[in-house]
């Protein structure tokens, strides 16, 4: 009885294990990857072979780095063939593929695509497009170069990067890596416009330009041109600087600000300004109307600074008449005459302030017309009264006391 | 009886196509809102469903205005292009304006002759012609000619319970409705409420003898019988009211109008402004008033009684706020947000049908007979000539107050503009038109391109706007200075709206452009100037919209079109097929009211005389003041006015007639002497108020003291000016001042710049600008900066240079932050900094922080505001902190840098001195930015000064400074940590660049003043060129 129990047991299991053995047959599909290659060049026609054991259509699931896609496949008895699209086959790097059917992977693999070893366009950057002399500042060239369907070549290809400044030309072999080739290119003591190209696999790039500015400025000079040494309050005097250079000798680009810080002998701070045209800037300043003593010094704020110079300006009218005519209210102030007993040209300001118990109550201010001025005290705005008169004109003034009005 | 088409009607119809149909051509798009509905036209054309309009005001939804006007427009558009859709639909709303009055005067009437004389006489109503031809109002056309249709159709379904015209009337409120939202409502108060008490009264009058007969009780009785009717219309149309146009209610639920209201003419008092009260009452009434008693005696009848109470409340809430009434009437927030003048509008419409009667009477009635027997035939003809003259005047006076007083600005041709905003995506940024009028709109519809402006204010939602009592940026200079206080927000932070052009029609806006930092572009063919401002980034690609649900659009889509189509099948479908059946028509019920007009009362013969005779006196009063006021030289006052307004106005021939003739000054003079006269006074103020006060006069001199106020563009500029005044036979005139005789010391002379020119995208392509096309932006260094308190405010001071070695312009943007790291403000440099350097230029810098103007304080709004001024940020929080961020880019524009301080002399209040222009361009405004400094020469504060007048070449201009006295000052911080050149840090760039930089190099120049706050201060100079030659 023992015995039949076991034999029962023993074909029951057999029977049993022929089921599972059944069902297996049913569900697992038997796929090979034919296809051997692993490494293929980009753009090339690509085509994974699979041997499939019965009429079965799975999908081809694959991605690379820019996206991913899936593939019907085509059957040959047998065997499924699936068509690398353009899109996947055409960047390089990693493609990962996937074998899919009824929502589970049935197989997977990579395959690597490698750029094709020709070059079609060189990419190419540089910046920045302007840098300082001085052997300091640098640009940045980029290269990378890349095939027809724009993938960048493999590592270490060959980029000669060249570049011309002044009488220089240089060529220098860089190599990609990760992708691209890359350059620091110093500028060197001189400033000047350097042109810049790079080659690969003898396909050459543009042209491109980096301009090298000069430097910061560095201490200058400073003069002054006068038509006289008058201060007639109408000629213009011109301050100079030498040419501005920076520290390796370079003229500062065109159009560097200089600011001309004139004192005068009250202390005060006048100022003007210029902007350099080959280095030198010119700024113009009118003259005084009174003698003086400029001080004259110029400054590119914070980098350079100009020597001091002293200018005089002598006394054009040493003294004027005043005419009191009107009941007193009309003032006629002249003639003013200049250094050569010249009428003074048209414009020299002329002031009239009338004080009343020594505060002041108008300041009046009038130009001189062929070397006179004229003053109307208007009787609605100065009543019937007495007043003090102060006229100040050239550096000069005059004071008149308890001026009556009527 | 066989139905005899009525003539005067039908030359009503005639006339009014041929009149308005050809004149339209040449006033509505001049009109004030005509190319406003053209917008939202071109909106709907475009979007029919969305109702999201990014185009104004950074977004708005269309919602807030009832559409179908604009939906007609659009279909008409698709035909003929938009300005057809407008003229076709102008030509419809002529039509049914001249059928609506006609219809509305029967229905009061109940005489066709009358009507037909009421329709004639509507074509040429002033108010009609303002209306249409001057304020171009469109759906207020519409909505009114329909409620009108609708008026006899309420009326026989109130007084004979026919279904079929509650159908009617209904279809015609729905059309109301939809094309204008406050005809109906107030059309309801002002036409139906007497309407229906009008068919109580012919109800209860079928019950008894005459209409004297009815009594309260009667009229009550009949009431209730007809309650049940009123209730179901009025019920009915309210839910019509609401129904048609449900997103517009939700909408003015959802954002309701909380601006600062905007001041119209309407609400003036019409005998202080007088232009108002022309524009706003006596044209729309025009010939109007002179019938008043016999409107008013009309309308008083027993049968009307209801529309002479109507009538009554129309006519004062008219008078704006001439009498006290309307303000008390409606309460302050309708007072403020209503146009009055719709009250006299529909006041004067009213009056119609009694106007026709009252000229069926005059010509062919009663009242001829009376007035022969009484005067004589004679007589009769000379009063219906004057009459007529009177009406045919107002009428050419309406037409033609848009070609004397323009109220738009020349036409401008569009092309140019949208041209250049297709090119080069410069449609990515915003822009924003100065001086265009209500074109922006015109030039809106033609674009793709967003605005910040926008032209229809309800809709308006930044705050910056919002709580402005201004209508638009564009024209801010006509809203006084809080116009211009609006516009200066916008120019100096550009770049938190992307706006980067501004195509400017008005020279008033340029100095306040180019000192918050806009350079001039070109000027585009049609004399358009376009300024843009560097490094503003474009608009995103996705821009928030307050969405709104789908059956909202759908309903806003369809429902008012189906209502035209609706009120079409019922109204006029339903004729043709009456007319064709050849039953005999029944006579609507109202026709059997007709009054017989067989006596005219001869007392209100005698009234109309005797209040005729007060109107002409008083228009003669009128004018003879008006004469009196304007007579230029009858006093000294009136002479100094004239010549100021005509200075004002460049009306330089008018100002020398009043120059003293014995002055001996030639024409050719005077305008050589104005004309070399440039500068921010001469050339850019706006004349605000003027005061004199004779010191001095005699029968042949006086002198004067003239205190004027003008705004400029940038700041408010009050001028006391002592005049001299002689006359000669009984004229006064204005004896000249004396020249600046200053003689400029060469005639000819040179000199050498550095100019730049950018290529922009050296090859010719829409691509993106290539990548070596691209400019380094300079490098700046921001030398010093430091946070502090002064008095209230606060502010980021410090000095920036170019240390690159091209031209920079220069953008400073700075944040403050509290202790925690929050962020408190951020704001711009405006005007205080030299926006433009040349390599290795410096410039001392302040950052103001403004906030919002009044937009806490909102009934503070100053009477007179400052340009100057500005309202300080409220902080919550103490902050401590700051950050900048400036950005340079590369810029060849505005480098004029030729402008010398020549002279100064210091006292303990002020400087004063002189500059002098020594370069070949003539300056408009020259700019002094004043920088103070502390008796350790640490910097403290800045200021600035414009100065009134330009300066010629070689010619010197004095100015005057006062110091800054008795306030605060307190440094918070000077810590730099947080300033970015370019988005780098600003430390690392200065160890870069200039390693060695000499600190405070030019501490040795500063000025030494004698101030208690203050030892030492630093002058620059900054120049605007008007006109660069």
């Amino acid at each position: 009885m023992h015995l039949k129990y076991t034999h029962i047991l023993f074909f029951g299991l057999i029977l049993l294990s022929s089921f599972t053995l059944i069902k297996q047959s049913e569900t697992a599909l038997d796929i090979k990857l034919l296809t051997a290659q692993t490494e293929f060049k980009v753009g090339s026609d690509i085509e994974l072979k699979f041997s499939v054991s019965q009429n079965a259509k799975p999908l081809l699931y694959c991605s690379n780095s820019y996206g991913s896609t899936v593939i019907d496949p085509i059957i040959e008895n047998n065997v499924v063939k699936y068509k690398i699209p353009p899109n996947i086959n055409s960047k390089i790097g990693i493609v990962n593929w996937k074998l899919i059917k009824n929502n589970s992977t049935m197989l997977s693999g990579q395959f690597h695509l490698n750029p094709k070893q020709e070059v079609a366009t060189m990419e190419t950057y540089i910046g920045p497009p302007s840098i300082e002399a001085g052997g300091i500042d640098f640009t940045m060239l980029v290269v990378i170069p890349t095939d027809s369907l724009d993938n960048p070549l493999a590592e270490n290809t060959l980029v000669t990067a060249k570049h011309q400044f002044l009488s220089t030309e240089d060529n220098e072999a860089i190599f990609t890596k990760n992708l691209i080739s890359y350059k620091n290119i110093y500028s060197q003591k001189e400033s000047g416009r350097m042109l810049v190209s790079s080659e690969s696999l003898t396909v050459n790039s543009k042209e491109f330009t980096v301009t090298v500015f000069p430097a910061i400025p560095a201490d200058f000079t400073v003069l002054a041109k006068r038509p006289h040494d008058y201060a007639d309050g109408n000629q213009i005097t011109i301050f100079e600087t030498s040419i501005i250079k920076d520290k390796q000798g370079n003229i500062v680009i065109d159009g560097t600000y200089v600011n001309f810080f004139v004192t005068n002998e009250k202390g005060n701070v006048l100022k003007t300004s210029g902007t350099t045209i080959n280095g030198t800037a010119i700024a113009k300043m009118i003259h005084p109307d009174y003698e003086t003593k400029w001080t004259i010094k110029a400054y590119v704020e914070g980098m350079a600074e100009s020597n001091t110079i002293a200018i005089d300006y002598k006394k054009v009218i040493h003294d004027f008449e005043v005419d009191f005519s009107k009941n007193n209210r009309a003032i006629t102030i002249g003639p003013l005459q200049s250094f050569m007993k010249q009428m003074i040209p048209d414009g020299l300001q002329v002031k009239l302030l009338v004080y009343k118990n020594d505060k002041l109550i108008e300041a009046l201010s009038k130009t001189t017309i062929d070397g006179y001025v004229l003053f109307n005290l208007k009787s609605d705005l100065f009543k019937n009264d007495k007043y003090n008169i102060v006229i100040k004109t050239a550096g000069i003034e005059k004071k008149y006391n308890s001026k009556a009005l009527w | 009886m066989k139905e005899t088409s009525n003539k005067y009607l039908i030359s009503a119809i005639l006339l009014g196509l041929a009149f308005h149909g050809t004149s339209i051509f040449f006033t509505l798009e001049t009109t004030y809102d005509a190319l406003i509905h053209l917008f939202f036209a071109d909106h709907y054309a475009n979007s029919w469903f969305e109702p999201w309009n990014y185009k104004w005001y950074t977004g708005f939804t269309v919602m807030s205005y009832p559409p179908l006007v604009h939906q007609s427009i659009a279909i008409f558009s698709m035909i003929g292009g938009l300005k057809f859709g407008l003229f076709s639909v102008a030509l419809i709303s002529i039509v049914l304006f001249i059928t609506g009055v006609y219809r509305f005067s029967l229905l009061i009437t109940g005489h066709k002759t009358a009507a037909g004389y009421a329709a004639l006489l509507a074509v040429f109503s002033s108010s009609f012609v303002e209306t249409l031809h001057v304020f171009g109002q469109l759906p207020s056309i519409v909505g009114i000619s329909i409620l009108m249709h609708a008026l006899p159709e309420i009326y026989l379904w109130l007084k004979t319970g026919k279904h079929w015209y509650l159908m009617t009337s209904l279809s015609l409120i729905a059309v109301t409705v939809t094309s204008h939202h406050v005809t109906p409502i107030f059309g309801m108060v002002f036409f139906i409420f007497p309407l229906i008490g009008m068919v109580i009264m012919d109800v209860s009058k079928e019950q008894v003898e005459t209409i004297k007969a009815i009594t309260f009780k009667l009229f009550l009785n009949s009431f209730f019988k007809l309650f049940k009717r009123i209730v179901s219309f009025g019920l009915l149309s309210l839910i019509i009211i609401i129904g048609c146009i449900l997103p517009y209610w939700i909408n003015s639920k959802n954002n309701p109008i909380t601006q600062v209201p905007i001041p119209h003419g309407s609400r003036d008092n019409f005998l202080e402004i007088t232009s108002s009260g022309l524009v706003f009452f006596l044209i729309p009434w025009g010939i109007l008033l002179v019938l008043l008693p016999y409107i008013f005696y009309r309308y008083y009848s027993k049968r009307y009684l209801f529309f002479g109470l109507s009538i009554t409340i129309l006519t004062i809430l008219g008078t704006g706020g001439t009498t006290p009434i309307p303000r008390k009437v409606l309460g302050e927030t309708a007072f403020n947000i209503l146009t009055l003048d719709r009250f006299t509008l529909w006041a004067s419409i009213m009056s119609l049908p009694i106007l026709g009667e009252f000229a069926y009477r005059f010509v062919q009635g009663d009242l001829k007979t009376l007035i022969q027997s009484k005067f004589g035939a004679i007589y009769h003809r000379i009063i219906g000539g004057i009459l007529a003259g009177l009406f045919v005047f107002m009428t050419i006076f309406t037409m033609s107050l848009g070609y004397f007083r323009p109220s738009q600005p020349q036409k401008i041709k569009m092309l140019p503009i949208v041209n250049f905003l297709n090119q080069d995506d410069h449609d990515k940024w915003r822009f924003l038109t100065l001086g265009f009028g209500d074109q922006m709109a015109w030039l809106s519809s033609q674009t793709n391109a967003m605005t910040v402006d926008g032209n229809y204010h309800s809709a308006r939602r930044l705050p910056e706007l919002t709580t402005r009592p201004i209508e638009r940026l564009e024209n801010s200079k006509f809203k006084g200075v809080a116009g211009i206080g609006s516009l200066q927000q916008f120019l100096t932070t550009p770049e938190k709206y992307n706006l980067k052009y501004i195509f400017s029609n008005d020279k008033f806006y340029d100095p306040i452009l180019y000192f918050c930092g806009w350079q001039r572009l070109r000027q585009l063919e049609n004399g358009i100037m376009v300024w843009e401002r560097l490094n503003i980034p474009p608009i995103s690609s996705i821009l928030p919209k307050d969405d709104v649900s789908k059956w909202q659009k759908i309903l806003w889509g369809i429902v008012p079109l189906i209502t035209v189509l609706l009120a079409f099948m019922l109204n006029i479908q339903a004729l043709w097929i009456k007319a064709l059946q050849t039953k005999l028509k029944k006579q609507p019920v109202f026709l059997s009211y007709k009054s017989n007009y067989s006596k005219f009362s001869n007392t209100i013969l005698k009234t109309t005389h005797a209040w005729s005779i007060i109107l002409a006196i008083s228009v003669f009063y009128g004018i003879y003041q008006f004469y009196i006021k304007n007579d230029s030289q009858r006093s000294p006052e009136n002479t100094l006015v004239a010549y100021y307004d005509a200075l004002d106005f460049k009306a330089f021939e008018t100002a020398y007639n009043l120059i003293d003739p014995e002055s001996n000054i030639s024409i050719a003079q005077y305008m050589l002497e104005v004309s070399v006269t440039d500068g921010l006074l001469s050339s850019y103020a706006k004349l605000d108020a003027i005061k004199t006060e004779i010191t001095n006069k005699n029968d042949s001199l006086a002198t004067a003291k003239v205190i004027t106020n003008w705004i400029t563009p940038l700041e408010k500029i009050n001028r006391v000016d002592y005049k001299s005044l002689a006359k000669h036979r009984g004229k006064w005139y204005i004896l000249p001042e004396d020249l600046d005789t200053d003689l400029p010391p060469d005639q000819l002379y040179s000199n050498n710049t550095t100019s730049y020119f950018n290529q922009g995208r050296r090859r010719i392509t829409t691509e993106q600008t290539h990548h070596e096309d691209v400019l380094k932006q300079p490098v700046l260094e921001v030398l010093s900066a430091k946070l502090v308190k002064y008095n209230k405010h606060y502010a980021i001071i410090g000095e920036v240079q170019n240390i690159d070695n091209v031209p920079a312009d220069v953008f400073l943007k700075g944040t403050l932050y509290n202790d925690n790291n929050k962020e408190l403000a951020t704001y711009n440099a405006k005007y205080h900094v030299k926006h433009k350097l040349m390599p290795k230029e410096t410039s001392s810098f302040k950052i103001n922080f403004e906030g919002i103007a009044w937009s806490k304080t909102k009934d503070s709004i100053p009477k007179t505001f400052n340009p100057d001024e500005f309202t300080p940020i409220e902080f919550e929080e103490q902050p401590t902190k700051f950050n900048i961020q400036a950005a340079g880019n590369v810029s060849g524009s505005d480098l004029y840098k030729n402008i010398v301080l020549s002279n100064i002399e210091i006292n303990n209040k002020t400087i004063n001195g002189s500059l002098f222009n020594s370069g070949i361009q003539e300056i408009t405004v020259p700019q002094l930015l004043l920088t103070y400094y502390d008796e350790n020469k640490t910097m403290v504060w800045v200021d600035h000064l414009f100065i009134k007048n330009g300066i010629r070449q070689q010619r010197k201009q004095d100015f005057e400074y006062t110091f800054l006295e008795n306030d605060t000052l307190k440094i918070i911080t000077d810590n730099m940590e947080n300033v970015f050149v370019n988005g780098l840090p600003n430390k690392d760039i200065s160890n870069k660049t200039v390693p060695n930089r000499i600190k405070n190099h030019t501490n040795s120049e500063l000025q030494k003043i004698s101030n208690p706050n203050f030892s030492y201060i630093k002058i620059e100079t900054n120049s605007y060129i008007g006109n660069p030659n």
